[in-house]
């Protein structure tokens, strides 16, 4: 790794395990979307009734026609991959809002242009400390779903694989998120609403693919989403972020 | 009035440089200067002359619109910037301080990423060891000024840039910074960026002035004294007024210093000329109490040429 970005990282890792405010909220959240919720609802479908009732006239879109009638698949197909994929956009995405943001509010950047680094190193330090949060946050979530699911004998291990290939992808599009919001906002308030506005057309377009698409193209569908999603912010992030803008 | 070093003695370098922001502010007007190997410099200008510019165009922070900006002859896209600037120490101007970084910590981090620099000495010498400990945000500004310091001189650079190091230090703690200050800068190139004229005075040898985000004044502070004659500073029982009036019939330029009461007039030679004046004021009986010769201070200086370019 880098001389330079070594240190700064070790930096940003510190300043992530003091602030009880992005650990906590990084945490928690992720715990009610991938573990609680789903797992409650994993336990709940099994002998649930099958079908659900559909007015007569509805025509339901394809990919949530063949799942309606067994509330198992709904919940492995639809729900899960839901909760897996907001569950990776939120930990990066809480904690973009405490290590980008708030060196730019506080005005303590000024501090480390003042040593020897250059801006890539400073950038790519932050989104290296978001991503290992969330990995040391999502990846033992997504062991205790596996080993649940698997017991359950839910998912196959060929699902799994697609399942992670989902969280996957919402970290990378999280982190390219955080990327633009680096640009973007200039205090916490700016970083949530941008956080919301950027977050909440995605889970209108992931929805569209839950429902629309049928099958386990479903959830390659949605990765393959989400991994262009976070592709085109790392584009724009890149291409438009100097320091002028972050210090701006 | 320029005074541009030598390029192989150059350890800062400006060459026809232009900096406009994005939504279209000139801040740096094509402006050419550099400062030599060892020189001490201060950067004065009114607010929004370009000088924070200039100190964050050294620094790698901010890109040029156009021309070529040196820091110890690497230009700032080079790959040998990086090792330029572990060769510099920089104090940014009041910046915000980390609320979950002990200085120990910071300085920590400044010994890495510079990849030299003993934070022992630095701590011994800014006096900070009972403060080692302590998140930057809790310390005093006298003594956050102190951290900044002792980073940017952890790795004994080659050249300081200082922005504004004492802007909103109360006088003792600015007091404390120029003491710093004065021995750091020994036999080291500094550039000073200050509004405090008598801070700029107090350390430096040459001056660059801006105005607009152009050179108004490249010189050193001898050369500028130079051009400036010296004043006689006089002062009367009878009061300003009436010591005014009286100085007007034999010296035409006579003003009036309402700050202090005095009188000033322009001079070539203050020992060949206040003798006759004074005694030509006496014999008008005037009871003259204050005859003093003065230099110019550096603030005289800007203050004149400012007006002058206006």
């Amino acid at each position: 790794m880098d001389q330079q970005l070594r240190p700064l990282l070790a930096k940003e890792l510190l300043q992530v395990r003091r602030s009880k405010g992005a650990t906590l909220s990084a945490t928690l959240l992720p715990i009610l979307l991938m573990v609680v919720i789903p797992l409650g609802q994993a336990v709940a479908t099994r002998g649930a009734p099958a079908g659900v009732n559909v007015p007569a006239g509805v025509t339901l879109p394809p990919g949530l026609a063949a799942v309606t009638t067994n509330p198992s698949r709904f919940f492995v197909e639809v729900l899960l991959p839901l909760y897996l994929a907001l569950g990776g956009l939120i930990v990066p995405a809480i904690s973009a809002t405490y290590t980008v943001v708030a060196e730019r509010e506080k005005r303590s950047l000024e501090l480390i242009l003042a040593l020897p680094v250059r801006l890539r190193d400073i950038l790519v330090a932050k989104l290296l400390a978001m991503l290992i949060l969330a990995l040391v946050v999502v990846l033992p979530l997504f062991a205790v779903d596996a080993a649940t699911l698997l017991a359950l004998g839910l998912v196959s291990w060929p699902y799994l694989a697609l399942l992670f290939a989902v969280l996957a992808a919402s970290l990378v599009c999280s982190t390219g998120i955080a990327l633009v919001l680096a640009l973007l906002a200039r205090d916490f308030r700016t970083a949530n609403n941008l956080n919301g506005a950027m977050i909440g057309p995605l889970i209108i377009v992931m929805l569209g693919i839950l429902f629309g698409v049928p099958g386990a193209a479903r959830i390659a569908a949605l990765a393959a989403f989400l991994l262009f999603a976070g592709s085109a912010a790392f584009i724009v992030g890149l291409r438009w972020l100097t320091f002028e803008r972050y210090l701006a | 009035m320029t005074a541009q070093a030598a390029p192989s003695s150059r350890a800062l370098a400006f060459t026809a440089v232009t900096k406009r922001y994005p939504k279209g502010t000139l801040a740096v007007d094509n402006v050419t200067w550099s400062i030599a190997t060892g020189a001490r410099a201060c950067l004065l200008g009114p607010n929004g002359a370009g000088k924070t510019t200039c100190i964050r165009l050294l620094e790698g922070a901010l890109e040029p619109t156009s021309g070529t900006v040196e820091l110890l002859g690497s230009r700032v896209a080079d790959e040998g910037y990086l090792d330029a600037r572990r060769r510099t120490g920089i104090v940014p101007q009041g910046p915000g301080m980390y609320t979950d970084i002990t200085v120990s910590e910071y300085l920590a981090l400044a010994a890495r990423l510079y990849a030299r620099g003993n934070v022992d000495r630095v701590v011994e010498v800014f006096d900070l060891g009972d403060h080692r400990q302590k998140v930057l945000s809790r310390l005093s500004g006298g003594y956050q000024r102190r951290v900044v310091l002792a980073a940017a001189l952890l790795s004994e650079p080659e050249v300081l840039l200082l922005d504004e190091p004492t802007v909103g230090l109360d006088p003792i703690a600015a007091h404390d910074v120029h003491e710093f200050l004065r021995e750091a800068m020994h036999d080291r190139t500094t550039l000073l960026c200050t509004h405090n004229l008598a801070e700029a005075e107090a350390l430096c040898d040459d001056v660059v002035i801006l105005r607009d985000g152009k050179v108004l004044v490249h010189s050193s502070l001898a050369d500028l004294r130079q051009r400036s004659k010296p004043r006689l500073m006089l002062a009367a029982r009878q009061g300003a007024e009436r010591l005014l009036q009286a100085m007007q019939d034999l010296v035409p330029d006579a003003r009036a210093m309402p700050e202090d009461g005095t009188v000033a007039v322009t001079v070539d030679d203050p020992e060949v000329e206040a003798p006759g004046l004074l005694r030509r004021l006496l014999a008008q009986g005037l009871d003259v109490y204050r005859c003093q010769p003065v230099r110019p201070t550096l603030e005289d200086l800007f203050i004149q040429l400012v007006n002058e370019e206006t």
